[in-house]
């Protein structure tokens, strides 16, 4: 990820989102919402990977130590996967991490997954507006980032 | 009770005949009144095997290292192995032949059941017995542990619930289900806590409270991985923490080793420590036997074992799933049901 914005602590908290993103719809359903010229939330850093189901339990561990203040996981809706059963795996494998970060005391506000599908470009501005607004209640996430 | 001669006759027997090339198995410590986990290979010493509250060892860990040095030796020998297995190490057992890592007829499982006790938690009877050193430890029954103290004549019968280590409390399956032979009464369910107690116990907290005790953990971590050098199921050749595939050479430029991927760096610190468990137990979700194996052997005494029940309640509750009761059953992060838990999906 970039270098963190310089937040002093006049300027309003800026929550970072770092947003895995399924190939075949969230990802066009990302495209759909900018080429439609839907207004959201700038905070997502949007990260292609070919299916929901092949997003290792790494990858979300990982943004939050590198200070992710929110992970968003979206992919196709059950029944609409490329790879016929990459999101059902996805699901299964997502709530007990999700389980496990809440386990620790992660606030459970900060892992998110959505069903966004290629064409709806309106609801991933949404999801991504929605998740942006708890992220700002909640403040930075200062528990599982690295101190470097 | 189990009568330990079977056990050793047993062993003996299948050493003479030649139908394995060793038996793993429990023999007496040197160091203290528990035993200490042994490789026979000799009809002789087969007497030396003991079967006693004191036999802590998940010998499974054994079974991955022998096959590890077979893969690697010029002349392998592919004669089975024998194991001493109780409740959770026969488990074990399952879960290696469901992920295939070798065949059934590698291994002769001779079950011991412990016959509605368990294992003593060494840290539990240390502070019971006030800083006395045991000298002896057996059962007693199903309810008690008979322990002699160094220099006393006598001995003293604690209840099996103040000794016992936390996983037996818990245990809902004592028998070794993957077996070809048992010893013992086959004792089942036990009634010391409900299943999953300490995971419930711990679930009921808040959020700030639970961060509270797990960095508290986490800070300590030495990064010693003494938890994932005992596990059985941490047999991956390589680890996200040591990551050997990368090699530095003379050409390897600054940039090189700058931009390669780290998920985890080796410092002991919070965060990373936080990032190395959590993606340990996840690896471990649906894999873990609950032998306890990973908090016993912590030098800091980090609550480990409370990281994969979570998840193993979790299985067991959302999805069913049971680790190493079914070896023909999918596991559970390769499989799915329609009817998963789909609300917290927006």
């Amino acid at each position: 990820m970039s270098n963190p914005s310089k937040v002093t602590k006049a300027e309003e908290f800026e929550p970072r989102i770092v947003a895995f993103l399924c190939k075949w719809c969230s990802s066009a359903g990302s495209d759909l919402a900018g080429v439609s010229r839907i207004q959201y939330s700038a905070n997502a850093t949007p990260i292609t990977i070919p299916c929901s189901g092949s997003v290792s339990p790494m990858f979300i561990l990982s943004a939050f130590n590198k200070g992710a203040d929110g992970v968003l996981i979206s992919g196709c809706h059950p029944g609409d996967c490329h790879y016929m059963e990459g999101n059902y795996l996805a699901r299964r494998k997502l709530y007990l991490v999700k389980e496990l970060l809440q386990f620790i005391g992660l606030e459970s506000e900060r892992f998110r997954m959505s069903w966004v599908s290629a064409a709806e470009g309106a609801k991933f501005a949404e999801v991504v507006d929605e998740f942006v607004e708890d992220l700002r209640v909640l403040g930075p996430q200062n528990r599982l980032k690295a101190k470097r | 009770m189990v009568n330990v001669e079977e056990i050793r006759d047993y062993a003996a027997n299948l050493l003479g005949k030649g139908e394995v090339k060793s038996v793993l198995g429990f023999r007496r410590g040197s160091a203290s009144a528990f035993a200490e986990p042994c490789t026979i290979t000799d009809v002789g010493e087969a007497a030396s095997l003991v079967w006693d509250p004191t036999c802590l060892n998940n010998l499974t860990l054994y079974l991955v290292k022998d096959h590890k040095q077979q893969a690697a030796a010029k002349t392998p020998d592919n004669r089975p192995v024998g194991i001493v297995a109780k409740g959770c190490d026969s488990r074990a057992i399952g879960v290696l032949l469901q992920e295939n890592y070798f065949k059934r007829e590698d291994v002769v499982v001779i079950g011991v059941s412990c016959e509605g006790t368990g294992v003593v938690d060494p840290r539990k009877l240390s502070a019971k017995l006030k800083g006395r050193t045991a000298s002896r430890v057996s059962f007693y029954g199903a309810d008690g542990i008979n322990v002699r103290v160094y220099g006393e004549e006598t001995e003293t019968v604690i209840p099996a619930q103040e000794v016992l280590a936390d996983r037996c409390l818990e245990c809902r399956a004592a028998i070794p289900t993957l077996n070809d032979i048992v010893f013992g009464e086959a004792v089942g369910a036990r009634e010391f806590d409900e299943p999953f107690h300490a995971a419930k116990a711990a679930e009921s907290l808040s959020a700030d409270e639970r961060w509270a005790t797990w960095e508290h953990h986490f800070d300590r971590c030495l990064r010693c991985f003494a938890c994932r050098a005992v596990c059985p199921m941490c047999y991956c050749p390589e680890c996200v923490v040591d990551s050997t595939t990368f090699v530095v050479t003379l050409g390897t430029s600054a940039e090189e080793k700058a931009n390669r991927i780290r998920w985890c760096e080796r410092s002991a610190n919070t965060s990373e420590s936080a990032v190395y468990h959590l993606t340990r137990a996840i690896h471990l979700a649906g894999r873990c036997i609950d032998c306890g194996e990973c908090e016993r052997v912590c030098p800091v005494n980090i609550p480990l074992r409370l990281l994969n029940t979570k998840l193993e309640k979790e299985a067991f509750e959302m999805f069913e799933y049971q680790a190493g009761h079914d070896i023909e059953q999918a596991s559970l992060l390769s499989s799915f049901r329609d009817e998963d838990p789909n609300s917290f999906i927006r």
